[in-house]
C-alpha cells in the first residue's frame, strides 16, 4: 500500500506570509499577556510556587481529566468535547508543523492516518459542543451564566474555525481524489455536494481561498487569545497548579507581635496578593459558584461570581490609575524614576468595601466554601471575604450589631451566649466526666465546645456522646472550666485578635495538659482544632465523634444494634464535608444501626449549608428567605423519620427549621450520636 | 473657700428624673462630710415649682434658668448656658446622671471648659487630695478604675441606679437664685421643631423593671393583648422571642435575645418560651424569672425561679385578674 499521506500546503502558495501572520499574532498576544500581568503585579507578593509535584498532579486530575468540570454533566461534557477536540487538532497541526517547519518526516502512515481520524472525529465533537455552548448560552440562558460580547465573539470565531477546516478538507478532497479519504469522513461526506455544485476551477480557488480564510481566523485566536475569555485555557490550568495546600477558606494569621503593621485585613485591591488578582482574571464566569451558594439561593445580594468579577474590574481600573500616575509622573520630572508601584498607595477611586462589594455582602456570607468547592479552577473566594471583614472589624469597627454581643459574651465568658464561665462545667462533670486536673493520665481531651457545655439542646448530644465512650470503655476527660470557645466565630467574623487571644490561651492550657488527641462534636471546634491552630502553634490529633464512633465500631469495642424500620436523610455539615473530607463516616454509622439512608437534593460536596456558619449564627438574617428553612424544606420534601446531623449549629438551625414549619411530630432532628445511643 | 458641688438636675415635661434626685442624696452625703454646698442646677421653662422638690432632696442652693429656649433639652442652648454659668460660679464640681442627656452634654461641656470627664461612673466618694473619687468600670466589666481629676471644675457623669434617692424632706429649705439664660445664637445650630411621643406608654423594654415577653406559644399576633393586659396592669413592658418576631407576630423591636435586646428587669415573665439558649443570652440576667409553658421540659423551666406548667391562655389572665386585685388594695 502506498504511504498514506497528502502534501502539506498543496494548492497553496505565498506560505511566508504565514509567518509574518504568525508572527503578528504572537506580538499582540504577547501585549496581552504583558497587560494582565503587570495587573496582577499590583498586588503583594506571596509564594504559591511550592509543592510543583502536586501542582502537575492537579493540572492532570483537574485540568485533563475535567475532575470537577465534568460534577455538573451537561456543561461538563461539552466541554469535554471542546477540550478534547481541541487537544488533538492541536497535536495534528504540531504534527504537520513539524514537518513542514523542521523538516520531520513523519505525517505520513499510521500517524498520518490517525491524525486523520481524530481530527475529523473529535473536530466534529467539537463542532457539536461549540453548537451545543451556544444554544445553552443564548437559547436556554440559564440565570448563572451572563452575556458579554466577549462570549459571542469566541463562540463565532471558533465555530467559523472548525467549519471551514472541515469545508477545506471537503474541497480538497472534491478537487482531487484522497484514496485515504474515508479515513477523513466529515470530508468525505462534503465532498460530494461541493463536488456537485462547483467545478475543478471553482474548488480550487474556493480552497485557496478558505485556507487563507481560516488561516487569518487561526492566528486572529492566537491574537485574541490573551485579550479575551479564552486566556482561561492557560489561566484556569495556572490556577489549578497553584491552588492552595494550606488550611483553606481562612487567610493567614496575623502577627499582632508585629508593631510594623499599620492596618489588619484588607480594605484595598492592592493589599491582596498577586494571586488574588489572578483568581480574578482565571474566573471564566461559569457561574456555578453562583449556582450552589446558599446566600444567593436564598435571595441574599450576595452572589460569589460577582465579587471575583467586580473585583477584577477593580484591578483593571486601579492599573489605569497607576498607569496614569506613572505617565504624570514620568512627564512632570523628567529624568527621575517613575513611583515605584509595588506599594500600595492611597486610592482614591472606588472603595473595595462598601462602593465595589456592598458590606452587607460581605457580612452574608456563612463561609460554606461551596463556592470554591464547585469551582473547576479553585478560585478562593472565601479567605477575601474574610480578609474584609477583619479590616471592617479590626479597622473600622463596622460590623452587625448583634456580632457586638457575641464578641463581648466571649470576651469575657469564653462562650457566645456570655453564661458564666465557671459553670462550664457543670453539666459534664454531672455526668461523671473528669477533668484533666483529677484524671492527668486520660487519652483523649473530649472537647464539648460550648454548644455541647451550655446548650440545652446539645447537651443532650454530649450525654448521649458521654454514655457511648464510656459504653466503649475510652478512657477521656475534660478541660472543664479552662475550655474556652475555640474562636471559630471570633475569627470567621473577623475578630481575628479575639481569636488569637482565645486560641493561644487554649492551646496553652491543652500543651499544659499534655494533651495529645482530642474528640469533638462540633465540626467547627474540629476544624479549627485541627486545621488552624497549627497556624499558632496547636498540634494535636483532633477527631470527629462520628469519625471516632465508627473506629470503635468498627473495632467492636462499641456494638449496636439494629433498629429497622425508620428512615433517616443526613445533613452534610460544611465544616465536616467541605472542609474536611468526612462524608462516609457518620452515613455508615447509621447503615450500621439499620436506618434506611436517603439523600436531600443538595447531598455531599453540594450540601446545602444551614446557613449558621461563618459566625451567621450569631446574627440576624434580613434579606431573602431564610436559609436554614430552605434546607428544613430539603429534609421535608425526602419524607423520612429523622434528619440526622452531626453539628451543633445544623442542629439548632434544623431544628428551628422543623419548628417553624410546623412539622416537630412527623420530622425529628438528631445528632448521630443521640441515634447511636439509642441502640447501644 | 468652697465653692460648691453642682448637680446639673435633668427635668422632662417638668418631672425630674429619678438619676438627679439619685445624685442629690448622695451629693449630699459628700457636702455634709467635706463641709461643702450642694448646688442644684435647673434648665427649663415654667420650673418655679421644681425648686421646693430639689430642696427636698438635699440642695444648699438652687439656681434655676427659666427660658423658652430651654423647655425642651436642645446641645446648643443647655451648653451655651451652662458653661456661662460654670465660668462664672467656679464650682468645684459638675455632675449629672449619664443619660442620654449626659451622654450629650457632659462631654461637650467638658471640652468648653477644658476639663476632663468620668463618664458612666459607678461610685462617688470624698478623697482627700482631690476632692472626690470616682469608680468606672473598664475592659467591659472586666476591672474597676478609680479616678479623680487635678483640675477644676471636677466633671463627672453618674450611672443612673448606681446611688438610692432618699426621702425627700419636705421641711428643707434652700437658697433658691434665678439667673437668666445667656445664649450665643452661634450655639443653636439645631432648632428644636416638634417632638413626637412614641405611642407606647409602657416603659422601654431595656429600661423596665418588669418584662412581660411572649413566644412561639402564643400561636398569633392577636393573642398578644392578653399579654399587654398583663403588662398595664403591673407598668411592665412587652417583649417577644425570636419565634414570635420571625413569625410576624411582634416588630423586631420587641425581640429580647441574642440578637434583640439584652434585658435585666427585676422580673422577666416569659409566657411560652420555650427557653433556648438564645433566647436565655438576652434575659439571663434578670432578677427573677417567671415561666409560664405547657411543656414540662420546656428549657426555661431550667432557669425560672417560679414555674408554671399550664395553658397560657388560661395561666395569664388568671395572673391579670389577681393582679388586678392586689393593685386596688
Amino acid at each position: 500500500m502506498a504511504t498514506a499521506t497528502r502534501e502539506v500546503y498543496w494548492n497553496i502558495e505565498g506560505e511566508p506570509w504565514l509567518y509574518l501572520l504568525l508572527i503578528i499574532a504572537l506580538v499582540i498576544f504577547s501585549y496581552g499577556v504583558y497587560k494582565r500581568v503587570i495587573l496582577w503585579k499590583l498586588g503583594q507578593p506571596e509564594n504559591r510556587w511550592k509543592d510543583v509535584g502536586q501542582g502537575v498532579k492537579d493540572v492532570i486530575v483537574y485540568g485533563l481529566f475535567h475532575k470537577r468540570i465534568l460534577k455538573d454533566p451537561y456543561p461538563g461534557l461539552m466541554h469535554l468535547g471542546l477540550f478534547v477536540g481541541f487537544v488533538f487538532l492541536a497535536f495534528a497541526t504540531a504534527m504537520i508543523t513539524l514537518q513542514a517547519d523542521f523538516a520531520m518526516r513523519i505525517f505520513h502512515g499510521w500517524l498520518y492516518l490517525f491524525i486523520k481520524l481524530t481530527s475529523n472525529l473529535f473536530g466534529l465533537i467539537a463542532l457539536l459542543a461549540i453548537m451545543a455552548f451556544a444554544y445553552r448560552r443564548y437559547i436556554q440562558r440559564p440565570d448563572r451564566l451572563d452575556n458579554t460580547p466577549d462570549d459571542a465573539i469566541t463562540l463565532a470565531l471558533l465555530f467559523t474555525i472548525l467549519v471551514t477546516g472541515f469545508v477545506i478538507q471537503g474541497v480538497r478532497i472534491a478537487a482531487v481524489p484522497d484514496p485515504w479519504a474515508a479515513w477523513a469522513f466529515v470530508g468525505q461526506w462534503m465532498a460530494i455536494p461541493l463536488k456537485a455544485i462547483f467545478n475543478q476551477a471553482q474548488l480550487l480557488s474556493l480552497h485557496r481561498f478558505l485556507w487563507w480564510f481560516h488561516l487569518v481566523l487561526a492566528m486572529t485566536f492566537i491574537a485574541y487569545f490573551s485579550h479575551s475569555k479564552l486566556f482561561h485555557i492557560l489561566l484556569g490550568l495556572a490556577n489549578q497548579f497553584l491552588r492552595k495546600r494550606g488550611p483553606i477558606g481562612i487567610p493567614d494569621p496575623i502577627d499582632f507581635e508585629d508593631e510594623s503593621l499599620e492596618t489588619f485585613g484588607k480594605s484595598q485591591l492592592r493589599e491582596f496578593s498577586w494571586k488574588a488578582l489572578f483568581n480574578t482574571d482565571a474566573c471564566i464566569r461559569c457561574g456555578r459558584c453562583q449556582d450552589n451558594c446558599p446566600a444567593y439561593l436564598s435571595g441574599k445580594h450576595l452572589n460569589p461570581k460577582k465579587i471575583i468579577q467586580d473585583m477584577k474590574v477593580l484591578m483593571e481600573e486601579t492599573g489605569a490609575e497607576v498607569a496614569e500616575t506613572k505617565k504624570a509622573s514620568v512627564t512632570q520630572v523628567a529624568g527621575q524614576e517613575a513611583a515605584a508601584a509595588s506599594e500600595p498607595e492611597e486610592w482614591a477611586g472606588r472603595a473595595l468595601i462598601g462602593e465595589v462589594i456592598p458590606e452587607q455582602d460581605l457580612w452574608a456570607c456563612t463561609t460554606c466554601r461551596s463556592c470554591e468547592q464547585q469551582c473547576p479552577i479553585f478560585v478562593e473566594h472565601v479567605d477575601k471575604t474574610i480578609d474584609m471583614r477583619r479590616n471592617l472589624v479590626l479597622m473600622e469597627t463596622r460590623f452587625p450589631a448583634e456580632a457586638q454581643l457575641a464578641f463581648r459574651n466571649m470576651e469575657n465568658n469564653g462562650n457566645p451566649w456570655g453564661i458564666g464561665w465557671s459553670t462550664r462545667a457543670d453539666f459534664l462533670t454531672s455526668l461523671g466526666v473528669k477533668t484533666f486536673e483529677e484524671d492527668p493520665e486520660a487519652e483523649y481531651l473530649y472537647w464539648p465546645g460550648c454548644a455541647g457545655a451550655f446548650d440545652a439542646r446539645n447537651q443532650k448530644v454530649s450525654a448521649a456522646l458521654v454514655k457511648l465512650l464510656q459504653a466503649a470503655g475510652v478512657h477521656f476527660a475534660i478541660l472543664g472550666n479552662e475550655e474556652k470557645c475555640c474562636g471559630d466565630s471570633a475569627r470567621k467574623l473577623g475578630n481575628e485578635y479575639l481569636f488569637f487571644s482565645l486560641a493561644t490561651e487554649n492551646i496553652e492550657v491543652m500543651k499544659g495538659h499534655g494533651v495529645k488527641k482530642i474528640i469533638t462534636q462540633c465540626p467547627h471546634c474540629f476544624n479549627m482544632l485541627k486545621n488552624e491552630y497549627p497556624q499558632l502553634g496547636g498540634d494535636f490529633e483532633v477527631i470527629h465523634h462520628t469519625v471516632f464512633l465508627l473506629d470503635l465500631v468498627k473495632s467492636g469495642k462499641l456494638k449496636l444494634s439494629k433498629s429497622a424500620g425508620k428512615s433517616i436523610t443526613y445533613h452534610d455539615s460544611c465544616y465536616l464535608g467541605r472542609y474536611n473530607g468526612i462524608y462516609e463516616q457518620p452515613r455508615e454509622l447509621l447503615k450500621a444501626v439499620g436506618l434506611e439512608i436517603k439523600e436531600m437534593a443538595h447531598t455531599g460536596e453540594k450540601s446545602f449549608c444551614c446557613g449558621a456558619g461563618g459566625g451567621r449564627m450569631w446574627l440576624e438574617e434580613n434579606e431573602g428567605q431564610r436559609i436554614n428553612e430552605m434546607r428544613t424544606d430539603e429534609a421535608i420534601a425526602v419524607k423520612t423519620d429523622y434528619v440526622g446531623t452531626a453539628c451543633p449549629f445544623c442542629l439548632t438551625m434544623i431544628g428551628d427549621g422543623i419548628a417553624a414549619r410546623e412539622v416537630g411530630e412527623q420530622l425529628k432532628a438528631l445528632d448521630i450520636a443521640e441515634i447511636l445511643e439509642k441502640s447501644i | 473657700m468652697a465653692k460648691g458641688i453642682y448637680i446639673i438636675v435633668e427635668q422632662r415635661d417638668l418631672k425630674i428624673r429619678k438619676v438627679s434626685l439619685e445624685l442629690l442624696s448622695q451629693g449630699r452625703k459628700i457636702a455634709d462630710e467635706t463641709g461643702e454646698t450642694l448646688v442644684a442646677v435647673v434648665l427649663g421653662h415654667g420650673i418655679e415649682g421644681l425648686a421646693q422638690t430639689v430642696a427636698a432632696s438635699g440642695a444648699d442652693k438652687v439656681i434655676l434658668i427659666d427660658d423658652e429656649k430651654l423647655a425642651e433639652y436642645t446641645t446648643g442652648a443647655y451648653t451655651s448656658v451652662l458653661n456661662k454659668l460654670i465660668r462664672k460660679e467656679e464650682p468645684e464640681a459638675v455632675l449629672m446622671g449619664n443619660t442620654a442627656v449626659g451622654k450629650d452634654l457632659a462631654p461637650r461641656l467638658a471640652q468648653r471648659l477644658g476639663v476632663g470627664l468620668a463618664s458612666d461612673c459607678t461610685g462617688m466618694e470624698s478623697e482627700e487630695k482631690n476632692f472626690l473619687s470616682f469608680k468606672r468600670p473598664i475592659y467591659a466589666g472586666k476591672a474597676f478604675a478609680y479616678l479623680t481629676s487635678n483640675v477644676r471644675p471636677i466633671m463627672a457623669t453618674i450611672r443612673p441606679n448606681t446611688f438610692k434617692a432618699d426621702a425627700p424632706d419636705a421641711s428643707r429649705q434652700a437658697e433658691i437664685v434665678t439667673e437668666i439664660a445667656e445664649i450665643d445664637t452661634t450655639d443653636l445650630s439645631a432648632i428644636l421643631k416638634e417632638v413626637a411621643i412614641s405611642a407606647s406608654k409602657r416603659p422601654d423594654l431595656t429600661e423596665a423593671n418588669i418584662i412581660v415577653s411572649g413566644g412561639r406559644g402564643m400561636k398569633g399576633p392577636e393573642n398578644y393583648g392578653m399579654l399587654e393586659e398583663l403588662a398595664d396592669v403591673i407598668g411592665a413592658a412587652v417583649g417577644a422571642s425570636r419565634a414570635a418576631v420571625d413569625s410576624g407576630w411582634k416588630e423586631h423591636k420587641f425581640q429580647v435575645g441574642q440578637t434583640g435586646k439584652t434585658v435585666a428587669p427585676t422580673l422577666y415573665i416569659a409566657c411560652g418560651i420555650s427557653g433556648a439558649i438564645q433566647h436565655l443570652a438576652g434575659m439571663g440576667s434578670s432578677k427573677f424569672i417567671v415561666a409560664i409553658n405547657k411543656d414540662p421540659e420546656a428549657n426555661i423551666f431550667n432557669v425560672a425561679d417560679y414555674g408554671i406548667v399550664g395553658d397560657l391562655f388560661e395561666v395569664v389572665p388568671l395572673l391579670t385578674q389577681e393582679f388586678k386585685k392586689l393593685v386596688n388594695e
